[in-house]
């Protein structure tokens, strides 16, 4: 489906990666994920690679539980819920933050600085906690 | 310039400055609020400050226990007052808002040094709550359109409307009372949080849906009306980092939020009607990780790949979703819940559900007896909509459709249109006030008057903009003449004043009643107040001991509960209807065979409905029908429901009734001694117009214990097993005087004795 | 003066001798005063057992057993009257609602006297069968007393009886053997379980109308251990009636007669056999009483308090499922003036019903240990795993023991919010509840490190 009116595209991207072969092949693959890589070591702020290995961290954490419940099984169910739907909702709510904090985005996030987001982003964790803790018991 | 402003010009510039239209909104609103409040108090007025109708006693009951007893014993409530023996964990199967925000209040106020009566906060509750809602129904508004006065209007609409007003009666202490407030309050949420992508709104939104979970079962219209608002959303092609901000933030806290209520648990992982939030949250992951791929990657054909890819996992995931659903782990859509779909279902399979008459089709007049004139501006707001079609009015379609459908299919469900009608129609309507209520003569367009070049230029622009309907392409220039103004305010003025008239007339006449006591006209006019209930369980309070229990039809169970204060067998709940149908087995078999089930569940007293001598059609006798329905569901052999229906298929109470009708226990416990009123062999039923026979019934195994003034509540005593180990019957004509018969000269052996 | 005050006390102490357990005002209804006479040995001795006797005849008017809606009299004898009718008192109906207020009714049958029409409807509705025929009597040609009824045979001698099964108390046991002279024999039916043989006929005996001019009886009412001289009745409500088929062996000709049997003289024991008959039927005999009923919650820790209960509370209203409970209950028996302890017969036992709607533990009550008076009974049990409203009952029916049936209602809760097991005593699932800790410790780490962190550039202000 294709799109139809669609903010128009604000890539940051510079075209020193310019795509080459027509023809997807294992090692335009590779190529590509290694020039993606690079430019996101060299381009990337501090700040977001802080969220991004944040958010990576929780992805093993939450994928560590829920193999050990496949393992195990899933016994004190209410334990399992809120132990997996903490990884869950910390990554998702700071994966919000990084879209919020993200300069290309700014156009659509006009009325939020990033301190409001960052604040926004506390408020959403503290209350993630409380409810992962209440149903853990 | 500035020197020749006048005077007046500077006194209407502060009139109508910033401020002033705030300060003037203000003082609309709390008139709205008030207005609100005031048309739900008929029956306050009118009758006494009583909690109405059925659910509602079941809920003040429960928050007095709260309130007396405190929350943790609240939340850990074993009520072993209902459905005896077996008691009913409430604690853990009900919603606990309503009682906790009345507790709140209740505590609140006590604090504030006023202290208020539990009942009258409980009775004043919904009246209190609808003057939020109809400010919660502005900011909604405001938020969809930018006209000033539709959000207003909204308001007003939302406040006097019939079909809200007739969940939310001053008495009517039900769910819906805070439901529906919360419901709005949270979809203005959601829309905020839409607009702005903001974490914050999105987190409230999740915690007001959590306290919506709390208060209502009817959360899952939220549950799955949101994810179908952001499917729609990605579907055309207008997904945005807001959305993702937004729904994922909502998704994660409000479903964490709603898992902490006991009686939804682990419904929203394991039922199907909460999989549509799952798959749109998983679907929202997918694209929003394609589109940071895309902002990576500026390949055009990996991009096809990667869409290629979103789509084959969407559907890997909604075949895992359905071989889940299929082996039984997600737990298929709940009777209730199918019901919408299927409509003939309930009847055959689940017929308690069937036989509530708020659960039935709604008629098509319900819709203008609900809504007044709205019903026609509803599809105009609507279609207004697709002028600009912004992110939040696809929310409007979308909410209206689904409620227009559900409404179609249930009477009770009129009460979820109500908001998104008033709404529209007060988008509708206020274009119509903008448009003419401008005093200003509008300015004509110099271009206009010029060739098509510029016209072109126009086209051209406007297919820049977004798309838009056709019919309003043109550019909107205003209207010239005052007397069309004055013809059409005029107008709108009539049909509004015609609107209010047609509310304040339906809620005085068809919302406000009780309904457990009822009014009725003497022949001169003057009202003649019918308390045949309180009566009866006045008398049942004050005359049997305190664990007396009662066995009646389920619809009284709550009434009983709440203003007997005696143990029931069943009630509203209907949750055990195994239960239900041993009652109803009981009510439609002989006395040999009901005694034996009243003995083994410890009834002591039998309650019984009867509208014959007042004409009164609410009674257990046309509800019997239902008891033998029912009880045949689980007792085929035993219970038939042919047998209650003449062989010409007629249901006769008269001469002509079956020998199965004329000795059940509910027949012989409504006609028993009726026939004493009349003269010899005139004894009528005014209710189903049948002249009954010369000779009562008789009973052996109960006893009258109390007939209440006009022969509604009839209440009668089930007596001990008898002294000498007879049966009741031989007993009972033993001592009407005909002795035993010694036994004929045997034939054949004789049967010893052996010790 | 003292000698007068110890004359009253011994007076007292003699009268005080027996006491009824429930009231000691006892109506004989004769209706020929001529008869009194015959019956005057009886009357003392109930007399000397602390019974106020008042003897009426059934045409006296103002004779009713009831006075202002309550029983006049506790007990009642009717004595065989000449005629049929017994007047407005004495109805069917009024017999049966005597007993329904805990009265006790002797009622005497003679072959010379036709049964009262109301006494025969009685006892038919309470299922015990005369034969209608007046003047039937039951004969034995081997014990009968040759001494009196040589020819005729219709004056049995018969020894006491003995207990009609193995686990039932008998009351009726004694030395020597009774004289039954022309007995009305009665048949039990075989429905109610109520009604019970107190002295049966020999196997020899059958019943037999002297009018009936045939040399053999064909047919006869009823014969051998099938015909009961005394039947015995006693309702739900621990009512007792019994039928003496003989009114003769109540006379005092019969109370110590010197009769012979096969050859052997014997003397008759009917003054004890009445004695026993009487004191069962007015409730001296026979009669249990329970004392103190006590349940409580036997677990020895409290699991909210964390401290061991000493003294738990007695009787609560309330219970949870799986909980330890233990039930004590006090019986004792009456023994003609005194309560004594009440022991079971052996491989019998008091069992307690834990029951909702059907029994979920049906224990036997073992005996604890026993005071003075009463037997304390006991047994400890666990709640069953299903909440609800149950009772406590004991239901203990045996024959010739007045009935206990004592309900107590309790409710079994479910478990509290907190009386589950809390997840940290999960070792399954520690896994998780790191995973909660490690998330919320990184995540404060977060939030410290990034307000650290050197904002990326291009921040958004507000009043852009």
């Amino acid at each position: 489906m294709a799109p139809k009116s669609r903010v128009p595209e604000k890539s940051s991207v510079s075209t020193s990666s310019a795509p080459k072969a027509k023809k997807a092949g294992s090692a335009d693959a590779q190529q590509i994920v290694q020039d993606v890589w690079s430019k996101y070591v060299n381009k990337t702020p501090q700040r977001v690679k802080l969220l991004d290995s944040f958010m990576v961290f929780l992805i093993v954490v939450g994928v560590l539980q829920f193999v050990y419940c496949l393992i195990v099984g899933n016994f004190p169910f209410n334990a399992f819920l809120s132990g997996f739907s903490a990884t869950v909702g910390q990554f998702v709510l700071t994966a919000s933050l990084r879209i919020q904090t993200n300069p290309e985005n700014k156009a659509e996030f006009e009325s939020i600085s990033h301190e409001r987001a960052f604040a926004d982003f506390v408020f959403g964790s503290l209350i993630l906690h409380f409810f992962c803790i209440n149903f853990i018991n | 310039m500035a020197a020749a402003e006048s005077e007046t010009d500077k006194f209407i510039k502060q009139v109508s400055g910033r401020n002033t239209r705030g300060l003037l909104r203000v003082i609309i609103l709390c008139l709205i609020a008030g207005a609100a409040v005031a048309s739900r108090l008929f029956s306050v007025i009118r009758f006494e400050s009583i909690i109405h109708e059925f659910d509602p006693w079941f809920n003040f009951r429960a928050t007095k226990y709260l309130v007396q007893n405190g929350f943790y014993s609240f939340w850990d409530w074993f009520d072993d007052r209902t459905w005896h023996p077996l008691g009913r964990v409430t604690g853990g199967t009900l919603y606990p808002g309503l009682m906790v925000t009345s507790g709140a209040i209740y505590h609140l106020l006590r604090f504030l040094t006023l202290p208020v009566d539990i009942r009258n906060i409980c009775v004043l509750l919904a009246p209190g709550f609808s003057g939020l809602t109809a400010l919660a129904t502005y900011l909604l508004t405001s938020e969809m359109v930018t006209s000033p006065s539709a959000g207003l209007l909204a308001a007003a609409f939302m406040g006097i409307t019939p079909g809200y007003i007739s969940r939310s009666v001053a008495g009517s202490y039900d769910n819906e009372a805070i439901a529906i407030f919360l419901l709005v309050f949270t979809f203005f949420l959601w829309i905020k949080a839409v607009k702005n992508g903001s974490m914050f709104w999105g987190a409230l939104t999740a915690l007001f849906y959590g306290y919506m979970v709390s208060a209502w079962g009817g959360y899952v219209f939220i549950t799955n009306l949101l994810p179908l608002h952001a499917f729609v959303l990605i579907c055309m092609g207008r997904y945005s980092p807001r959305l993702y901000v937004s729904y994922t933030s909502w998704y994660a806290l409000g479903t964490l939020a709603s898992m902490q209520i006991p009686f939804v648990g682990f419904l929203p992982i394991r039922s199907s009607e909460h999989m549509s939030a799952l798959g749109v949250f998983g679907l929202l992951q997918l694209v929003g990780g394609v589109e940071w791929i895309r902002t990576q990657i500026p390949s055009k054909q990996f991009q096809t790949l990667l869409r290629a890819l979103v789509l084959f996992i969407f559907v890997v995931a909604l075949g895992g979703l359905v071989l889940l659903t299929v082996s039984g782990v997600i737990a298929p859509w709940t009777g209730r819940f199918y019901s919408l779909w299927d409509t003939g279902y309930a009847k055959i399979h689940i017929p308690i559900i069937a036989s509530v008459s708020e659960h039935q089709p709604t008629a098509w007049p319900a819709f203008f007896f609900d809504l007044s004139m709205m019903i026609w501006l509803f599809p105009a707001g609507v279609y207004m909509c697709f002028r600009k079609l912004t992110d939040e009015q696809v929310f409007i379609v979308i909410y209206a459709v689904l409620a227009s459908y559900f409404a179609g299919v249930m009477v009770r469900l009129m009460l979820t249109l109500t908001p998104i009608v008033c709404v529209a129609s007060a988008m509708a309507f206020s274009q119509i006030l903008d448009t003419y209520l401008n005093a200003k003569t509008p300015k004509a367009e110099p271009a206009k008057e010029n060739g098509d070049s510029k016209d072109a230029a126009k086209v051209a622009a406007a297919a820049v903009l977004p798309e838009g309907l056709r019919s309003t392409r043109q550019p909107l220039i205003g209207v010239y003449s005052y007397a069309s103004k004055l013809t059409v305010m005029g107008a709108s003025v009539v049909y509004l004043l015609l609107f209010v008239l047609h509310c304040t007339w339906v809620t005085s006449n068809a919302y406000s009643s009780p309904s457990v006591v009822l009014a009725s006209r003497l022949p001169d006019g003057s009202q003649h107040i019918i308390d045949d209930y309180r009566e009866a369980y006045y008398w049942l309070r004050q005359n049997t001991p305190d664990n007396a229990k009662i066995m009646s039809w389920w619809d009284y169970g709550y009434q009983i509960g709440g203003m007997a204060d005696r143990p029931t067998l069943v009630d509203n709940n209907t949750w055990n209807n195994t239960h239900i149908a041993t009652v109803g087995k009981a009510m439609s078999s002989r006395e040999e065979v009901s005694y034996p089930i009243m003995r083994q569940h410890e009834v002591d007293y039998v309650l019984v409905v009867f509208g014959g001598l007042l004409g009164y059609s609410g009674d257990d006798i046309n509800k019997f029908l239902w008891m033998v329905r029912i009880a045949e569901g689980i007792w085929p052999e035993e219970v038939k429901e042919r047998n209650f229906f003449t062989p010409r298929g007629e249901y006769r109470v008269d001469e002509e009734a079956t020998p199965t009708m004329k000795n059940s226990l509910m027949y012989k416990m409504s006609y028993y001694n009726y026939h004493s009123l009349f003269p010899a062999g005139q004894a009528t039923d005014r209710v189903r117009n049948a002249r009954l026979p010369a000779q009562g019934p008789e009973l052996s195994t109960i006893e009258e214990a109390f007939t209440s003034e006009n022969w509604i509540i009839r209440i009668y005593k089930v007596k001990e097993p008898d002294n000498f180990g007879r049966d009741h019957q031989s007993a009972t004509s033993f001592d009407k005087g005909h002795k035993k018969k010694k036994a004929p000269k045997r034939k054949g052996p004789r049967v010893l004795r052996v010790e | 003066m003292r000698w007068l005050f110890s004359c009253m006390l011994l007076a007292l102490l003699g009268a005080v001798q027996a006491l009824s357990s429930s009231g000691q005002r006892l109506l004989v209804i004769l209706e020929d005063e001529a008869e009194r006479e015959k019956y005057s040995v009886l009357l003392e001795d109930l007399s000397s057992r602390g019974f106020h006797t008042t003897v009426q005849s059934p045409k006296a008017d103002k004779l009713s057993l009831f006075k202002h809606g309550a029983r006049a009299y506790d007990h009642v004898i009717l004595l065989p009257a000449k005629s049929k009718g017994l007047g407005p008192a004495l109805t069917a109906n009024q017999f049966l609602d005597f007993m329904n207020n805990e009265g006790n009714v002797i009622v005497a049958l003679s072959s010379d006297h036709a049964t009262p029409s109301s006494v025969q409807s009685l006892l038919l509705e309470l299922d015990i069968h005369v034969p209608s025929d007046k003047g039937a009597l039951v004969v034995d040609h081997f014990n009968y007393d040759s001494t009196s009824a040589a020819d005729k045979h219709d004056v049995l001698l018969l020894p006491f009886p003995k207990a009609i099964r193995p686990d039932v108390k008998n009351y009726f046991a004694g030395e020597g053997l009774i004289a039954v002279p022309r007995a009305v024999g009665q048949t039990l039916g075989n429905e109610s379980p109520l009604i019970l043989p107190v002295l049966r006929a020999p196997s020899t005996a059958y019943s037999y109308n002297p009018k009936d001019e045939a040399d053999v009886v064909e047919d006869p009412f009823a014969t051998g251990e099938q015909l009961n001289i005394v039947s015995s009745l006693q309702a739900h409500n621990s009512a007792r009636l019994t039928v003496v088929g003989s009114a003769e062996l109540l006379q005092n000709k019969w109370f110590a007669e010197k009769a012979t049997i096969n050859g052997q003289a014997v003397k008759t024991a009917n003054r004890d056999f009445v004695q026993k008959v009487t004191a069962w039927t007015f409730k001296e005999t026979g009669v249990l009483k329970i004392g103190k009923l006590l349940h409580y919650n036997n677990e020895r820790v409290s699991k909210k308090l964390n401290t061991s209960v000493a003294i738990p509370e007695h009787n609560p209203k309330i219970y949870r499922i799986k909980e330890d409970v233990a039930f004590q209950i006090e019986v004792s028996e009456y023994e003609i003036d005194h309560l004594a302890p009440f022991l079971p017969v052996e491989n019998d036992a008091l069992q307690l019903e834990f029951s909702m709607l059907s029994p979920f533990h049906r224990l036997n009550l073992t005996p604890l240990s026993q005071t003075a008076n009463a037997t304390i009974f006991g047994v400890s049990f666990r709640t069953p795993d299903q909440h609800g409203i149950f009772n406590f009952r004991i239901n203990f029916r045996r024959p010739f023991l007045t009935n206990l049936d004592e309900k107590r209602q309790v409710t079994v809760r479910h478990f509290a919010h907190d009386e589950w097991p809390r997840s940290w005593q999960i070792s399954g699932a520690w896994v998780w509840i790191g995973g909660i800790w490690v998330t919320v410790v990184a995540w404060v780490g977060f939030v410290a490190l990034w307000l650290y962190s050197a904002p990326t550039t291009n921040s958004v202000k507000k009043t852009q």
